[in-house]
């Protein structure tokens, strides 16, 4: 029961994730929806790049009252929608 | 220093052969918003060759305005691109990208001084849309953004005349942009006359109605004509009477759009040389300057006479009143500033 | 190799000191005149360095920034003997600023935001005040204005236009440097970056974690040797080159393989007639933009070493300072002129630990200097690259 209601959380995270990365970077012609759940946030996958990574912190502020402290660790946080989304799971308030 | 190619953004739509069509047709009352305010405004939806775009998703309108402008003179002259050559730029603004400014003032207010938004603090620098233009066009020679409220234009023209003079570089693409916002049309309606109808009357002077627009409007400079040009640039002034050549032209284009509430400092100018204005075209900007050059531009390649807009002559001036095909040598454009300096750039025949 | 200029005065002021004098004392000793922000109210804590006082003659309400830079071209006016006679003569004001040029005032658009109207009182300031213009009129200065907005490069860009003024015949003399004041806009801004460090700024070092703010103005007076001629007055400064050139890269990542800082330096030496071949025997120090960000200094420091060789004697000033923005060229300017004409560097305040990523440390004690030539760097925001060189004849 606990497991399905992480799986469901964390999949509704993720679908916010998308969302939001799509509405507040600008992607262009990228449906949220067609985003995997593994895809690369930076280089070769969406291709975001530091400038992005400066803005999710904000993001992720402002949507899960999340800090970001240290940005070292923000290369692990930030790889993919998953370790974007676990992070915010294990962390939000 | 000749103009090579044109590329501009304004309300009327994208491009000089749109321009040109504007020209040509007669004066249409500029759109009005739910509350009956005029305005000019560039409908970036509307323009379809938008592909200089791509990968610049981040940047605001003020921005994407310029890129557009900046890369159709490019494409205009027919130079193919400026990979490898040594090009510079300067884009010259009075505002700069102040609708993202306030944006992000939206955030210190709405979120704290800590949750601000990098990516809109990084496009409300006023050189953030030079910076687009180079990583565009790979432009990798000297890149200037300068603003000089009415004279910002003129010093840039007269910059880059410096930079292909002394062989900084070969190619200058030199232009304006500014953009239309709430904030800046209560500053200019509680400080100017806003026209109830939304007719700019260039030649009333006193009063001077205005209608605030927005546009981009780029040249590509070169110093010696080797290919395909559209005049030549003639004398550039800021400030010194004794340098506007005998005011002698085929016709004077007057940068009166109301941005200035009383224009009767323009008489001082005026000479035997017919008066045209296309403000009425292009909305009242204080780089207004660049687009009322373009137009002679146009006038002295195509050799055709565009007819005024805007025919109000209460004070019975001798205005521009031939239309079409015509040897036309020099133009004369004129701006005066609030501290009622003149600035004025003559084109000639290429 | 193109035309020099002399200069004949130079103005200064910054957290370091209110004129060149007392700014050369703290560099020399390494002061950090830096704490919490004063100027506005807010919530982050991360050290600035803003200027201790302006006099009194250039406070003025609601213009910072004009104050520092007139308080700047106060001094260099005094030092090149021009108070007083402008008028007469055809000088330029080309001026660099970032702040100065925003209407960015909170208070005005808060109000504005909530009750659709707001007083216009910050705003007639702002259009009053294009900082070339403001400081033309105000010391009776007719020649060419210009207000350069190229984020931290506009100091240096503006030293740069002067020279062609001043090459092209549009001015006799110019006065040209960069001003701008501490503000809540760019200090949040730049946080939100995530380039600002919670401690003071360490150029250079390993373990660097970013920049601080700064406030001040720095000017140069740059003349033709014929009006210096007419006018009875002798340099032993000169003015040489200026390059630069845009990384066409990215809007706030400097590009990695610094070749458009590279090209900026190139382009700079030739116009002082210097071979490449033979610069690092020639250029006796490099004042270098030296920001204490992880890209800047990683980017900048690899082309010196590359182009210059480890013995290069660089330094940044910014670790008494802070990075004053618009100011940074002109006030930079000004310390390597001061530097060329003293014989000696200040040590790199804030600097203790080479980083083998970069490859050179900055000059870390008051050092000696010998040789005609000093560069200084600025890399901007936006990625535009400017550099200056400057000649001592004496």
């Amino acid at each position: 029961m606990m497991q399905n209601n992480k799986s469901e959380e964390l999949a509704q995270i993720r679908k916010s994730l998308k969302e939001m990365l799509v509405k507040d970077l600008s992607l262009e012609d990228i449906n949220p929806a067609d985003i995997k759940d593994d895809e690369v946030l930076f280089g070769e996958g969406l291709g975001l790049d530091s400038l992005d990574a400066v803005e999710i912190v904000v993001l992720l502020q402002r949507n899960f009252s999340i800090e970001i402290k240290d940005m070292d660790k923000g290369k692990e946080i930030f790889y993919s929608i998953d370790t974007l989304a676990n992070y915010v799971y294990d962390n939000k308030k | 220093m000749y103009i090579m190619g044109i590329g501009l953004v304004f309300a009327g739509g994208f491009g000089i052969e749109q321009l040109e069509r504007v020209l040509e047709s007669p004066w249409q009352r500029p759109a009005a918003d739910s509350k009956g305010i005029f305005s000019y405004q560039v409908d970036l939806a509307a323009i379809r060759d938008k592909g200089v775009l791509k990968g610049l998703r981040r940047s605001d309108k003020f921005s994407k305005m310029s890129v557009l402008a900046a890369a159709d003179a490019v494409s205009c002259s027919g130079l193919g691109g400026l990979d490898g050559k040594r090009t510079g730029l300067i884009l010259a603004t009075a505002f700069g990208p102040h609708v993202t400014t306030f944006g992000f003032l939206d955030d210190i207010l709405d979120y704290g001084d800590a949750n601000v938004s990098p990516s809109k603090f990084s496009n409300s620098v006023h050189n953030a849309a030079a910076s687009y233009i180079a990583e565009s066009l790979n432009i990798q020679g000297p890149t200037l953004t300068i603003t000089n409220f009415m004279t910002s234009f003129h010093s840039a023209l007269q910059l880059a005349r410096l930079w292909l003079d002394s062989g900084s570089c070969d190619y200058v693409l030199a232009g304006v942009a500014d953009q239309y916002g709430e904030v800046l049309r209560y500053v200019y309606d509680n400080k100017l006359m806003p026209a109830p109808d939304g007719m700019i009357r260039p030649f009333n002077l006193n009063p001077a109605y205005q209608v605030p627009g927005e546009g981009a409007v780029f040249f590509l400079l070169c110093k010696e004509p080797g290919g395909k040009i559209l005049c030549k640039v003639g004398t550039i002034s800021i400030g010194d009477d004794g340098a506007d050549g005998g005011k002698t032209s085929d016709v004077s284009i007057i940068d009166t759009d109301g941005m200035l509430p009383d224009e009767s400092p323009y008489r001082a100018s005026f000479s035997d040389s017919p008066l045209a204005a296309y403000s009425p075209l292009f909305g009242s900007m204080m780089i207004g300057s660049a687009f009322n050059c373009a137009v002679g531009a146009l006038m002295l390649k195509r050799q055709e006479y565009y007819a005024n807009p805007v025919w109000e002559n209460p004070h019975g001036l001798k205005l521009l009143d031939k239309t079409g095909a015509s040897g036309i040598e020099s133009i004369r454009c004129i701006r005066y500033d609030c501290n009622r300096e003149k600035a004025v750039i003559y084109l000639n025949k290429g | 190799m193109k035309e020099s200029v002399l200069i004949t005065g130079v103005g200064v002021i910054s957290a370091a000191g209110g004129n060149l004098a007392e700014s050369l004392d703290s560099l020399a000793d390494g002061r950090r005149n830096a704490g919490q922000v004063t100027l506005f109210q807010t919530p982050l804590d991360r050290p600035v360095f803003e200027v201790a006082q302006i006099p009194d003659k250039f406070l003025m309400e609601g213009r910072r920034t004009a104050g520092l830079a007139m308080c700047a071209v106060d001094e260099a006016l005094r030092n090149a003997r021009l108070e007083g006679v402008l008028s007469a003569l055809r000088v330029g004001v080309c001026m660099g600023t970032t702040v100065a040029s925003q209407l960015n005032d909170i208070d005005f658009y808060s109000t504005f935001r909530r009750e659709g109207s707001a007083p216009l009182t910050a705003v007639e300031r702002y259009l009053d005040g294009n900082l070339a213009s403001f400081i033309a009129k105000r010391i009776g200065a007719n020649g060419p204005k210009m207000t350069v907005v190229n984020a931290c490069s506009s100091g240096t860009d503006a030293i740069g236009v002067a020279l062609s003024w001043l090459r092209g015949g549009l001015c006799d003399i110019a006065i040209a440097g960069g001003a701008d004041e501490l503000n809540r806009v760019p200090y949040c801004g730049f946080n939100s970056l995530g380039i600002v460090s919670h401690e003071m700024c360490a150029p250079f070092d390993r373990d660097r974690r970013g920049l601080n703010l700064g406030e001040g103005a720095g000017v140069l007076i740059l003349e033709t040797m014929n009006s210096a001629r007419r006018r009875g007055i002798t340099s032993g400064l000169q003015l040489t080159g200026y390059g630069s050139a845009a990384d066409a890269y990215h809007l706030t990542a400097p590009r990695p393989d610094g070749a458009g800082l590279k090209k900026a330096i190139a382009r700079a030496l030739d116009e002082s007639g210097i071979e490449p071949s033979i610069a690092s025997g020639k250029i006796s120090f490099i004042n270098a933009h030296g920001t204490a960000t992880h890209d800047n200094d990683k980017v900048e420091g690899r082309v010196i070493l590359e182009l210059f060789g480890k013995g290069i004697k660089m330094v940044s000033t910014k670790g008494c300072t802070g990075h004053t923005l618009g100011a940074a060229g002109g006030i930079e300017a000004v310390f390597a002129a001061a530097g060329l004409r003293a014989g000696w560097v200040p040590g790199t305040t804030g600097f203790k630990t080479f980083d083998e990523e970069i490859g050179i440390s900055p000059v870390s004690g008051k050092t000696a200097i010998s040789g005609a030539y000093a560069l200084s760097t600025s890399l901007a925001f936006g990625g535009n690259n400017s550099v200056i060189v400057l000649r001592t004849t004496d």
